[in-house]
């Protein structure tokens, strides 16, 4: 790292990843280098089984890999014990997943709420900070609502504002757009590219879908485990 | 409401089916474990109200009499038994605890009843009592779970040759026509023949002896009360005789005890068995106010026979019925028996509940596990989900039970206790003993958050990825 230059979000140095599948060895990734800078709009794309979903596990801190350095808002992950771990993902990472992965029993409001718990924040600061974030995503009035209330993108509105609302170093999205149809998508899509301009927030995504990709700040092109493309500042 | 216990209960609520036959398995569990255990503690209570009433609480021997006695009773009578009386009915600690202390004399011999054509007689169990301290023992009901006793005035102190008999020996004796007993039948003549046969004394010139020495002692001794002649051995070894005037009977709820039991006046007990020597008495029975005194006025009482260097022993009621303590063992045995089987019914029922809540919620778990809980916030998070579920389903069932109490309460049933020929009221005191209702409530509870460990364990345990995979 060049001085001046801010260390990156993220940085992986010939990470593999291997999987005992029987009595065979299979490897989802294999030796990947790579830096995502903080503050940017990042995709990881590939074909389906090329490692993008390992890769983000990685970068998540929720699997460690079989060889190599994995580095997080810099924190080497390979160091932490579970609960360390555990603790890091609480204060540092936000997950948006394909399919919402919404607590079923408890409401938007709680959804969002939830992280804020966990990071042990009191109660005026959490009431105050999960309001403004579900208003930053347009559901001030769908906070009593139970996930099986809302719509698919209003599911994703709640995820987004779960994983944005203790304003984490880093947001992972694995395919947010997936379950979507093309509209809701393209609305998720400017609704987490507004975020992240305003909280200033690395996100990492894992998608197929070019839309998304258009507003990439950095693509990753992965192909069975190995980087073979990276683009920096692509169409904005 | 914490987090944890909001997602706990909505969970609950969420898998309403399964949750209400889990809570109906624990409700059950419950209901059968207070049930019982009510009855149980009516049925001791009964019970032991039903031996106070007869024994008292306490009983104080000459040393030796409980293991040898009943073989002599006259070796082992209490001197100046009044003086001990005394004593320990005006010692500073025991007097307010006490509610009756009154002498005993045990007697056995042969009854014969010899009047008119009859000519039958058999070996007797006697005791000597005050009758007015019969009766106040009688009145004793500290659990409201026994029959309160009027005095009885059959019980003539006025005649001291006044006495009671079981329905056993009246039967056996031909006394069911003279005391116009129902349902009593009177041996055939050819019987009595062969039963007289049987039962009398060895030696025919006793028979001869009771007669001649009734009619020497008592010659006026006729009246409407059919007699029975009682033969005993006294201290020194002499035949002796007294006259009993069977006023009525006093029915025992143990067999062989009925077919001898003879109840006759402390005085007339003491001229059988010491004649016109010194009147002893056997034991001097001690009725406490409240059962729960009588460890410490155990305790005290020996202290203070030790203390006065009286050769004196101390026995409690379930001491001299060991039927009492087998009771007691056998109804617990059956209680923890139960206690067992709807503990291992809710565990089971609350590991497969858990187990698929836990296969259900797979993705969840996997999902909070990313966002930063640690593997014991899983673990604590199923394991309160059991807590509850066997919190809901035990408190349901002490409803239920209650409900159940209340109708067995007011429905008027009434059964007979062991040991007795009284039919009571059939009660379940199930708020008589608030352990009862903890232990149980808590116990259930308890296995229930046992059971769920071993499910919330798995969980705690999945990998993230795994989880997050799991559809």
């Amino acid at each position: 790292m060049s001085g001046g230059t801010p260390a990156p979000a993220v940085r992986l140095s010939e990470v593999t990843k291997t999987y005992q599948s029987g009595a065979v060895e299979v490897a989802a990734l294999r030796g990947i280098s790579l830096a995502i800078p903080v503050r940017s709009f990042a995709m990881v794309v590939g074909p389906s089984g090329s490692g993008k979903t390992t890769l983000l596990n990685l970068v998540g801190c929720i699997d460690k890999p079989s060889t190599g350095t994995v580095e997080v808002c810099g924190q080497r992950i390979g160091e932490l014990s579970d609960n360390a771990l555990a603790d890091f993902r609480a204060r540092t990472i936000g997950f948006v997943f394909q399919n919402f992965n919404l607590v079923p029993v408890l409401s938007a409001y709680e959804n969002v709420e939830y992280p804020l718990l966990l990071i042990g924040m009191p109660a005026a600061q959490r009431c105050e900070r999960t309001l403004a974030m579900l208003d930053a995503v347009g559901l001030s009035k769908q906070g009593r609502q139970r996930p099986n209330e809302l719509s698919g993108g209003q599911k994703q509105r709640v995820a987004i504002a779960r994983a944005l609302v203790k304003e984490p170093g880093l947001v992972l999205a694995d395919e947010p757009t997936a379950n979507l149809d093309s509209e809701t998508g393209a609305s998720i899509i400017e609704l987490m590219h507004k975020v992240q301009s305003r909280f200033h927030t690395t996100f990492v995504f894992s998608t197929h879908d070019p839309h998304l990709m258009s507003h990439a700040d950095a693509i990753f092109t992965i192909r069975d485990g190995q980087l073979v493309d990276h683009q920096e500042e692509a169409a904005q | 409401m914490s987090l944890l216990l909001k997602i706990a209960f909505r969970n609950i609520l969420r898998n309403r089916r399964r949750s209400a036959m889990t809570g109906s398995a624990i409700a059950v569990g419950a209901l059968a474990m207070l049930v019982f255990g009510a009855f149980t503690t009516y049925l001791f209570a009964s019970f032991q109200t039903n031996l106070v009433q007869r024994i008292g609480h306490l009983t104080v021997f000459q040393k030796g009499f409980f293991l040898f006695g009943s073989g002599n009773p006259t070796a082992y009578g209490i001197d100046r038994y009044q003086d001990v009386m005394d004593l320990i009915a005006g010692d500073p600690v025991l007097k307010p605890l006490i509610n009756v202390v009154t002498p005993t004399q045990s007697v056995v011999g042969i009854a014969g009843n010899f009047e008119g054509e009859n000519d039958a007689a058999k070996t007797f169990i006697g005791v000597g009592v005050v009758p007015a301290d019969r009766d106040r023992m009688r009145q004793w009901n500290e659990f409201g779970a026994g029959r309160v006793w009027p005095a009885d005035t059959r019980f003539d102190a006025v005649d001291p040759s006044v006495g009671l008999i079981g329905g056993g020996i009246a039967r056996i004796l031909g006394l069911c026509a003279p005391l116009k007993i129902a349902n009593c039948p009177s041996p055939p003549a050819s019987a009595t023949r062969a039963l007289v046969a049987a039962n009398a004394p060895a030696d025919p010139e006793i028979g001869d002896l009771v007669r001649r020495d009734v009619a020497v002692d008592n010659p006026g001794a006729v009246g409407t009360m059919p007699r029975l002649d009682l033969l005993s051995a006294t201290a020194n070894g002499a035949p002796n005789v007294v006259s009993l005037r069977v006023a009525g009977l006093d029915p025992q709820g143990i067999k062989e005890l009925d077919d001898n039991y003879v109840a006759m006046q402390l005085g007339l007990a003491q001229q059988l068995v010491y004649g016109r020597g010194e009147h002893k008495a056997t034991g001097i029975v001690i009725q406490l106010k409240r059962s729960e005194d009588l460890r410490p006025a155990r305790a005290r009482l020996t202290a203070l026979l030790q203390q006065h260097k009286l050769d004196l022993e101390v026995h409690d009621f379930a001491e001299l019925t060991p039927f009492y303590t087998q009771v007691l063992g056998l109804f617990g045995s059956i209680f923890l028996f139960i206690a067992v089987i709807m503990g291992v019914i809710v565990l089971f029922a609350v590991v497969n509940t858990m187990t698929m809540n836990v296969m259900e919620r797979t993705n969840e778990i996997g999902t909070v596990r990313a966002m930063g809980v640690r593997r014991r916030g899983i673990r604590r998070q199923f394991v309160v989900e059991g807590a509850m579920l066997g919190m809901i389903g035990a408190t349901l069932g002490l409803v239920l039970a209650v409900i159940v109490a209340a109708v067995v309460n007011h429905a008027g049933l009434t059964w007979n206790p062991p040991a007795s020929v009284n039919f009571i009221p059939l009660r379940l005191e199930l708020f008589g003993r608030p352990a009862l209702i903890i232990g149980t409530w808590l116990g259930l509870v308890l296995v229930a958050t046992i059971a769920a460990l071993i499910p919330a364990n798995r969980a705690a345990k999945l990998p993230v990825v795994d989880a997050l995979r799991h559809v």
